[in-house]
């Protein structure tokens, strides 16, 4: 629930998907087709030879480069400060502000703000969750979702206690949260059992 | 469930693709930085790094020349293999092994491993056997009990099937699993 950009992620994976297939499969057939090899050097020799005279026309200066491997760096940087920006927005998404609602002086003759820190709804539930004694782990996190926020509570229980009374428990918890703040947040309960569950399909446990 | 939930449970149940793309964007940032050096370096007329970029793309050019056919054939097969791998990640659906229980206020992921020590609880104690006796492996649509009962003492696995599927009825999970028992005909001594 965080705000990763999966569809931006699967986009740029399907292209480097394609291009890495094209790329292979040119070069294996490359290396195996003499026919088509042959039509590559014909078609490619022209091109590189174009290519190191537009560099030696547009020379800058004596004894300098040409302007065109200003350009292909310029790309090249464009390239760099793209992919930085993908990875910077993996994982993002927290947020401190649980509420915020703007008074209105017509509300109760006071213009203002009221805000609720996500600090409120994390340590009240994570010191409610703390002192049972069937769960190993707990943690609490606030999250931005489509512009409200939205709290995550992840609980690691101990092996064989039965999840939906947990989550019953949990759910009782959040309600009297609700009545505490007067406001509902959306909540999400993720009950896990630490990080190796993510790298198995089927879970096998004694 | 409401809308905002909806999308957390979908969101909490499929994998984000993020390990791959970190990795995809580091390697192509490698790429262009080095790309980025020898294009500078070639554009103030300084010596080449590793290799000229008018060079390298003789060299392409002229390619199955100058190299082995098998090595490149190999280069060619290994990428293909790493662009179909990254192609899978974009295409298939990605579903974690997480269920979800419907609940009015709280939107509820478990993951299944959680379900399986659970269900394997409950069917040792049905069963009367230890810890050790019971495997349980917990799939998006199936649920499969393995018990190794103790040697002399027959197990009934109607008993532990009901024991199972009223503890998941209780759990009501999204999907819903179906249950095998599954007793295993050896049996083991001295627990």
């Amino acid at each position: 629930m965080n705000g990763t950009p999966r569809g931006l992620n699967r986009a740029l994976l399907a292209i480097a998907g394609l291009v890495l297939v094209a790329l292979g499969t040119g070069l294996a057939v490359l290396a195996w087709v003499p026919a088509v090899a042959l039509r590559w050097q014909d078609w490619a020799g022209p091109q590189v030879a174009g290519l190191s005279a537009l560099a030696a026309r547009t020379r800058l200066a004596p004894g300098a480069g040409s302007w065109i491997w200003l350009v292909v760096a310029a790309c090249l940087l464009v390239l760099v400060i793209a992919m930085v920006a993908w990875v910077a927005n993996q994982g993002k998404g927290r947020t401190n502000i649980l509420f915020q609602r703007d008074g209105a002086a017509d509300d109760d003759g006071a213009a203002g703000t009221v805000v609720l820190s996500s600090a409120i709804a994390e340590q009240s539930l994570k010191a409610a969750l703390l002192e049972r004694g069937d769960l190993l782990g707990v943690s609490v996190t606030s999250y931005d979702f489509r512009g409200q926020a939205a709290v995550r509570v992840r609980v690691l229980p101990r092996q064989g206690v039965a999840p939906h009374e947990v989550a019953a428990d949990i759910a009782s918890l959040v309600e009297a949260m609700d009545t505490l703040l007067g406001v509902q947040v959306p909540v999400l309960l993720s009950l896990g059992s630490g990080p190796r569950s993510r790298f198995t399909k089927a879970e096998r446990v004694r | 469930m409401t809308q905002p939930a909806a999308r957390i449970v979908k969101r909490e149940t499929h994998s984000s693709r993020a390990p791959l793309s970190v990795v995809v964007a580091v390697l192509v940032t490698l790429l262009a930085v080095y790309g980025l050096l020898e294009a500078i370096l070639r554009a103030v007329g300084q010596p080449p790094w590793l290799v000229d970029p008018v060079t390298a793309a003789r060299r392409l050019a002229a390619l199955p020349e100058g190299t082995s056919p098998v090595l490149l054939g190999t280069i060619g097969v290994l990428l293909f293999l790493l662009g179909l791998i990254c192609l899978g990640h974009a295409v298939l659906p990605g579903r974690r092994a997480r269920h979800t229980i419907a609940d009015p206020r709280v939107a509820i992921v478990v993951d299944d491993e959680v379900i399986a020590s659970a269900l394997a609880r409950r069917a040792r104690l049905a069963a009367g056997v230890t810890r050790e006796q019971v495997m349980v492996v917990v799939s998006a649509r199936a649920v499969q009990v393995n018990v190794r009962p103790t040697s002399g003492i027959r197990l009934d696995e109607s008993r532990i099937r009901a024991a199972v599927e009223a503890e998941l009825a209780q759990m009501a999970l999204e999907p819903d699993p179906a249950v095998t028992v599954r007793l295993s005909t050896s049996g083991v001594i001295g627990v």
